[in-house]
């Protein structure tokens, strides 16, 4: 397949995701309104009693707001855009319309995750710039992040909701359903994952959970934000773990694109 | 040739579709038995049979979308699925009814599958749209077009890939009388003034007659017979004339004595006689037929060979099936 073949196709797999309004809708919302109802709700309380809430911006407040972005709301959206790339053709129906152009079932797949990571990082993006701008403005008197703190977040908030973007493109490819995979995925990450790391007698083991591997690479602390049920990991453990979740997710959805009955 | 279950070969060039042996199992059910078939370029092929007779089978077998168990297959002279990509850049489908993304419109998804064709496919879509008469209602969302537009919007997404063969699956599904009359008018245009290969299954007898140039009839996954569609129909009918005279009794009488019939009977199109074997060649005898009847003082009106409609032989070829199916069911 020629690059310029895989940039059309790329193409057009991100005009089926942007053109789908109910799912930007949500992803947009999930991704600011829970940053907005924090700046707003924390700015009023700072400005009632500005000993007892310290300001809504600055270091604390960009600290509470890449969580809500990077670690909770944005990976959902990531979730939503997620699985409608991987699942979008076959739940339509047009999967078989597309098999017999002749293109090979790997490239259709293969186009979707790029797609799907690009629209995502759109969403997260603009999610982190009210972040900066949040931080900035509501920092009273204050110190604010560094410029590298604010890169580094930048960068995080990408990885965080890339990874798990890929990840959902691969589940509901597997699965040609999105109900199944979008509902596994967020009782994964927002029940399943705090649960497992905060059993502490699972030890290592809990290297292998997703979202541990990922906050891993976080700029902040959030182990401290969430109970201190973070998981410390080796440097390039949580590297070799978002890898093989990856591989292993993305290698499922490969094979049944080009294993199914279409 | 008379039509018969073994494929007719034109001898003119590959065929557009052909197969040999080819099986699809689904666990112990045989959804398409042994199937040789032979669609030779530049026709309107119909592929008839009942419904749950392995058409829609055959169909997604011969493009890929499921494997086969058994069997070799070509499409446009290429053996598939070794150069299936190669075949399928010139072979435009509807399988079963169209599906598009319903919150595109019908321009955009004719992108999206431009796109995933080729970068030179996206100049076909103006005038696919133009060709099937949608170019004004292109940037509406697919969710509001009707049935008989989605089916034209999905033989435009056929036409992107300028196919030489077109395979198209129970066509006029829910098409209205005006709708289906424009559809069966734009498969002979494909055929007659492009020169394209239209392969239509259908269960609709009068539209594969009115359409197609030959047909293949299959039951139960196999073949049953193919050939053209006019002898399809003569099959059932050879060497029976139908006879309208002034005086039937008296006709009836003498034809039942003259011995050039093997049998005669009445119907509402006047009298059906069935040439003996031994009256000689059609023609002749039918002449002989007739010179009786005049010299014995009995006007005839009409004397002509029984021509049965695809759908009579169609109706035949099958009762007769299932005859033998329930015969085979019967223990000894």
């Amino acid at each position: 397949m020629s690059a310029t073949v895989a940039t059309q196709m790329i193409g057009a797999d991100f005009l089926k995701l942007r053109k789908r309004r109910g799912t930007i809708a949500w992803s947009l919302l999930l991704a600011i309104a829970p940053l907005l109802i924090y700046f707003v709700v924390s700015a009023a309380q700072h400005s009632s009693n500005p000993v007892e809430h310290p300001p809504a911006g600055g270091v604390n407040g960009y600290q509470d707001a890449l969580r809500i972005v990077a670690v909770f709301f944005a990976p959902i959206a990531a979730i939503l855009i997620g699985t409608d790339a991987g699942a979008g053709d076959a739940s339509a129906g047009v999967f078989r319309d597309l098999v017999v152009t002749g293109r090979s079932r790997l490239a259709l797949f293969a186009t979707r995750v790029p797609a799907a990571i690009g629209l995502t990082w759109l969403v997260a993006t603009l999610a982190y710039v009210l972040v900066v701008i949040g931080t900035l403005a509501f920092a009273g008197g204050g110190s604010n992040p560094s410029a590298s703190t604010f890169v580094n977040g930048y960068l995080f908030t990408l990885l965080s909701t890339g990874v798990i973007c890929a990840v959902a493109v691969g589940l509901s490819s597997l699965t040609a359903s999105r109900p199944g995979a979008l509902v596994a995925l967020i009782a994964w990450q927002l029940i399943a994952s705090p649960i497992l790391t905060n059993i502490s007698s699972l030890g290592s083991a809990r290297d292998l959970v997703l979202r541990e591997a990922i906050d891993h690479f976080s700029p902040i602390g959030l182990g401290d934000g969430h109970g201190g049920g973070r998981v410390t990991m080796a440097g390039g453990t949580g590297l070799v773990v978002i890898v093989v979740w990856l591989a292993v997710f993305l290698a499922l959805g490969a094979w049944r694109t080009r294993t199914m009955d279409a | 040739m008379p039509p018969t279950a073994e494929p007719v070969r034109d001898g003119a060039g590959e065929a557009a579709i052909e197969t040999r042996g080819l099986t699809k199992r689904f666990g112990e059910r045989v959804a398409v038995d042994a199937v040789d078939l032979y669609v030779p370029r530049g026709s309107a092929f119909g592929f008839l049979g009942p419904n749950g007779a392995g058409k829609t089978t055959l169909i997604r077998t011969l493009l890929g979308l499921t494997t086969a168990s058994a069997g070799t297959m070509r499409l446009l002279g290429l053996p598939v699925p070794e150069r299936r990509a190669e075949a399928l850049q010139r072979v435009g489908a509807i399988v079963e009814e169209p599906r598009f993304h319903q919150h595109l419109s019908g321009r955009e998804n004719l992108r999206v599958v431009a796109a995933v064709r080729g970068p030179e496919v996206r100049a076909r879509i103006e005038p696919a749209l133009a060709r099937v008469g949608l170019s004004a209602r292109a940037d509406d969302r697919v969710a509001k077009y009707s049935m008989g537009m989605r089916q034209r919007l999905g033989v435009a997404r056929c036409l992107l890939a300028d196919p030489q063969l077109l395979i198209l699956d129970e066509p006029t599904n829910g098409l209205d009388p005006g709708g289906i009359q424009e559809f069966r008018e734009m498969i002979r245009a494909m055929v007659e003034h492009e020169g394209r290969t239209v392969f239509v299954s259908s269960h609709l007898l009068d539209e594969v007659e009115k359409t197609c140039d030959a047909a293949a009839i299959v039951d139960r996954g196999k073949i049953v017979t193919q050939g053209p569609v006019a002898e399809l129909a003569s099959g059932g009918a050879a060497g029976e004339l139908i006879i309208g005279v002034d005086d039937p009794d008296r006709a009836l009488q003498l034809l039942e004595a003259s011995g050039l019939v093997a049998s005669v009977r009445r119907s509402d199109e006047g009298l059906r006689a069935v040439l003996a074997q031994d009256a000689g060649e059609a023609g002749p005898a039918t002449a002989r037929l007739n010179a009786a009847l005049v010299s014995a003082g009995i006007g005839v009106m009409r004397l002509e060979p029984a021509r049965q409609s695809l759908e009579q032989r169609f109706l035949e070829i099958t009762s007769r099936l299932e005859a033998a199916a329930e015969d085979e069911e019967v223990p000894a």
